[in-house]
């Protein structure tokens, strides 16, 4: 019996390919919506993880906060890194950066490139690998000397001649620099910075002789214990306000976050972005559903008379409210399979443009045709009743 | 009479306006048809042919009387899935515009109402193939209605009828669509009722057509003016 309900309905829809296909692609694009929401979401969860997963639980990071009116500017500094070096009891190890825009010149015209001014144990801490020549030293950091290690692109495009980069002077800003060594290509980005395109000094200099005030300073701590994140967050905080001469009355001049609560940002916001998404394909796929309700009212209105027919020769209410009830899911759920085809589809395209993160996810095609379904089930509903109960003489009436 | 297969008392059918004026169609008919009979009911448009049929056919409620089938006082009854299994079970309905489903085959279309009925889907084509063939349609079974002459998409609607071996047959101008010799052709048929016991109620309006029944009731502004039985014609 469902089968030849099933086939009557495929048929009747075969029958009006055109109307089919357009009531279709609503729920199409609104599954295609949800697939690509879950994309991006797991996108984004897996692109905090991959931005977290060298913190160690016990870091916390300082951060200059500029822009405030209650203090103006900020006094953070790279130097502050060595005061809680040795002012604070909870810490291990602090490390300084500063990073900011510069132009670079060898010879011929000036490029822009970033600069990061480093501490010298930045190559292992970030696991970069040195080609050509050397990394700077502690020496070279606490002596402020302009000791250039340029990025692997960078090295390419300044001695585009061949000229060996190692022991040539470059000018970075308005200051020359000798080049002690050249990095290997990463590839990637590392954070906001793509180390390939950098030029990186000893903080210290980069930050005296170049960026001045208009760098952006950021100092990584390691405290000693995950236990001890909060009192070393409290004594690093009374350590620097006392360092930047603070008033009572007057706000930090810097941020600090520990790695906890950098994730939880992170995260509160990658999930901001899927409730968002999530919102928009609700949307779509009630539209869609209110375009596939106007459908079968039409298919009902265009069969009255076959419901008549169907009611004198004992067709029951239930038959009729079956057969478009049926037709509305059938139709609904070939257009969530498709939207689904579509959206998986659309996956390896929207990455490439690389924008964006997306990742597959199974939620996304098991949601979307779930709610194909019920798009189906819930707008046909009423329809498919109303042709129920039709009365069976006004019905065969109609032509 | 004891084997009443039909019977109507002071039945009364009323329209409603949405202004909420009445407009009675039936004016208290009384009628009983007994199993076996074939009636021709004739009348003038207007004069409530139709709807007396649709009555019987339990497609519309009588507004006020009593309506027996086999005995038993059905016009009180508004439950569909009754109603509904005494249209599929105890009636079948053949129509002037043949009203049958373009999408389907001959062969669906007449297994359709045993669909409605439930019965496994080889057991209702085997009846429905059988029924083709013996109304001379056995070489049509997968032929759309679209495909088929007018008369024999009234052959194919009257199997359609049959199926479900009903007891009663309903035909409201099954002739009206037809030249002379398919219309000869489809009287044959309903003739041959007569030799299964089948009570045939058809509405008409042409007289030649209503000489096949037994008996011809005349209807006016919804009341029974004539009732007489006749010599039927043998075609």
């Amino acid at each position: 019996m469902w089968r030849e309900i099933i086939i009557m309905s495929l048929e009747s829809l075969l029958a009006k390919k055109t109307r089919t296909v357009l009531s279709m692609l609503g729920i199409i694009i609104g599954v295609a919506t949800v697939i690509a929401v879950f994309a991006i979401g797991q996108g984004a969860q897996n692109a905090v993880n991959a931005q977290f997963q060298n913190l160690s639980a016990n870091s916390i990071m300082i951060m200059s906060n500029r822009g405030r009116e209650a203090t103006g500017s900020s006094k953070l500094s790279v130097a502050d890194a060595a005061v809680i070096r040795e002012q604070a009891a909870q810490v291990k190890s602090a490390a300084g950066a500063i990073t900011g825009n510069v132009s670079v010149a060898y010879g011929g015209e000036d490029k822009s490139y970033s600069l990061i001014g480093a501490d010298s144990e930045y190559l292992s801490i970030s696991n970069l690998t040195v080609a050509s020549g050397r990394f700077f030293g502690p020496d070279e950091v606490a002596g402020k000397e302009m000791a250039a290690v340029l990025g692997a692109t960078a090295a390419a495009d300044l001695f585009a001649d061949g000229t060996d980069p190692i022991g040539a002077t470059v000018t970075v800003g308005a200051k020359k620099a000798e080049v002690i060594g050249v990095l290997k290509k990463v590839g990637g980005r590392l954070g906001p910075l793509s180390v390939d395109e950098a030029v990186i000094l000893p903080n210290t200099a980069a930050e005296k002789n170049i960026l001045g005030g208009r760098g952006m300073v950021m100092i990584n701590i390691q405290a000693d214990s995950v236990d001890n994140i909060e009192a070393a967050t409290q004594e690093i905080t009374a350590i620097l306000r006392a360092e930047h001469k603070l008033k009572i009355d007057q706000e930090d001049d810097f941020r600090i976050m520990d790695a906890g609560s950098m994730v939880a940002t992170a995260q509160e916001t990658a999930k901001m972005m899927s409730y968002l998404l999530t919102a928009i394909a609700a949307i779509t796929l009630l539209v869609s559903g209110i375009g596939i309700m106007n459908v079968m009212f039409v298919t009902v209105a265009e069969r009255t008379k076959e419901i008549g027919i169907a009611k004198a020769i004992g067709g029951k209410r239930a038959d009729i409210l079956w057969q478009f009830l049926l037709e509305s899911v059938i139709l609904s759920m070939l257009g969530g399979l498709i939207g689904i085809g579509l959206g998986l589809g659309l996956i390896p395209l929207v990455a490439k443009i690389n924008i964006i993160t997306l990742a597959y996810s199974w939620n996304g095609p098991i949601i979307g045709f779930s709610f194909s379904v019920l798009v189906g089930i819930f707008f046909g509903f009423y329809p498919a009743f109303k042709a129920s109960r039709l009365d069976p003489v006004d019905a065969l009436r109609s032509e | 009479m004891v084997n009443a297969e039909i019977k109507l008392i002071s039945a009364r059918k009323s329209y409603y306006l949405s202004s909420g004026e009445e407009i009675p169609v039936l004016k208290g008919v009384n009628l009983t048809i007994a199993k076996g009979e074939f009636v021709a009911i004739m009348g003038e448009s207007g004069g409530g042919k139709t709807t007396l049929l649709n009555i019987i056919g339990c497609l519309h409620p009588l507004t006020d009387g009593e309506y027996l089938l086999s005995g038993e006082n059905i016009g009180a009854v508004r439950d569909d899935f009754t109603l509904a299994f005494i249209r599929n079970k105890k009636m079948g309905f053949v129509f002037q515009q043949f009203n049958l489903f373009a999408r389907l085959s001959a062969l669906k279309n007449v297994a359709l109402p045993a669909l409605y009925l439930g019965r496994p889907r080889l057991e209702r084509e085997n009846r429905a193939r059988r029924l083709l063939e013996s109304v001379g349609l056995g070489d049509r079974l997968e032929h759309r209605p679209s495909e088929l002459s007018g008369g024999q998409q009234q052959r194919v609607a009257i199997c359609r009828a049959l199926v479900n071996e009903p007891d009663i047959i309903l035909a409201d101008e099954p002739t009206g669509a037809l030249d002379s010799e398919s219309g000869l052709e489809i009287m044959r048929i309903f003739r041959d009722f007569k030799k299964q016991n089948k009570t045939v109620v058809m509405v008409t309006h042409t007289a030649t057509v209503a000489k096949f029944a037994d008996r011809i009731i005349y209807l006016r502004d919804g009341q029974v003016i004539s009732d007489n039985y006749q010599l039927a014609s043998k075609y």
